[in-house]
């Protein structure tokens, strides 16, 4: 019976993902294209990328109430952005989940949210940088170049999913690159999605994920360290958080 | 300069800069398996062992063949007899 209601519930989200999509996108698309008749092109891409997170908000919102999403700013943050966010990366649902950052940010990908029909080309407009396809010094300068447009930059420096829970060693472009910017750095704990869906299965089940979002860590803070040190810096934030809220031991 | 001073300052290196536990300096420690840094993290470990031992280092190949501690060790201990040679 539970397993009835499970596969009821996926073909409920992925029937409604599948329409939602085919009427949000080319609406959007409609609109960000008009827009663009009559603005510049630095706010069309603003707009662009503002409504690949409107979509992913209406996405992420169609599973309600089996699946809920929090958002949880933590503390009082005053660093201005923009942001380079770092994340623990647990299901393939991350990267729709920073559709909850009320930031304008392009995510830094692997190879295969490209080849996805569609999101992939959508992807790609919106100046997602693919870190596999340029050398560092390339990465570097189009990640600076984002940052000075104001736009912040999410990484899931793990670079590959975690399977038991375990946050993952972190590769050091993101940390580089905030050497380079001098941006702030700001962690991010997705927990609560180890199973929305799990590695390897596209089947959703039911739970709560939760986003929280660490305070800013800023130039001043970490001007003085190697990237190999602040990288080990943040990954013992976020670690720490992520015991605390997934009661890790 | 002795052998120890240089395994201690270049350890040094390792713990303030990299900021990776005493414990795990041991000579055999392989600088990427075992301690974690990539291909990129050499550039930042050049540029301290440079500054903490007063030398310059260009040769790449030789930076390239490093894999371990130990291998650190005698890199910079061949750079400094280099340097005494030179100024004999």
């Amino acid at each position: 019976m539970r397993c009835l209601k499970l596969y009821v519930l996926n073909l409920y989200f992925y029937t409604v993902f599948l329409l939602a999509s085919g009427v949000v996108i080319p609406t959007l698309t409609l609109f960000v294209a008009l827009t663009r008749l009559f603005q510049t092109q630095r706010r069309a891409m603003k707009r662009f990328r503002r409504s690949i997170s409107l979509y992913g908000r209406i996405i992420t919102s169609l599973p309600y109430p089996f699946i809920k999403l929090r958002y949880e700013p933590q503390g009082a943050d005053g660093a201005a952005g923009p942001f380079i966010f770092v994340s623990n990366h647990q299901s393939a649902s991350d990267a729709f989940l920073m559709c909850v950052l009320p930031d304008e940010a392009v995510q830094i990908v692997n190879v295969w949210p490209f080849r996805i029909p569609v999101l992939g080309l959508y992807a790609k407009f919106s100046g997602y940088l693919n870190i596999r396809m340029m050398s560092p010094e390339e990465f570097i300068r189009r990640g600076s170049q984002l940052l000075d447009e104001r736009v912040s930059v999410i990484f899931f420096p793990e670079g590959t999913r975690s399977t038991d829970g375990s946050l993952g060693s972190f590769h050091g472009a993101a940390f580089r690159l905030a050497l380079a910017s001098r941006a702030s750095v700001v962690p991010l704990c997705i927990s609560g999605n180890g199973n929305i869906p799990p590695k390897g299965s596209l089947l959703l089940r039911p739970g709560t994920i939760t986003v929280r979002r660490l305070p800013a860590i800023t130039w001043d803070e970490y001007k003085n360290l190697t990237a190999f040190a602040f990288k080990n810096r943040v990954w013992k934030i976020i670690d720490r958080e992520l015991s605390t809220t997934e009661n890790r031991t | 300069m002795t052998e120890q001073e240089i395994i201690d300052k270049t350890n040094t290196v390792f713990e303030e800069a990299f900021e990776i536990e005493k414990e795990r300096l041991v000579p055999q420690a392989h600088i990427f398996t075992d301690l974690g840094l990539d291909s990129l993290d050499i550039v930042d470990l050049v540029v301290a062992l440079q500054n903490t031992f007063g030398v310059k280092i260009r040769n790449e190949e030789k930076v390239r063949d490093i894999r371990t501690l130990q291998d650190i060790y005698q890199f910079i201990s061949s750079i400094k007899n280099e340097e005494i040679k030179k100024s004999s």
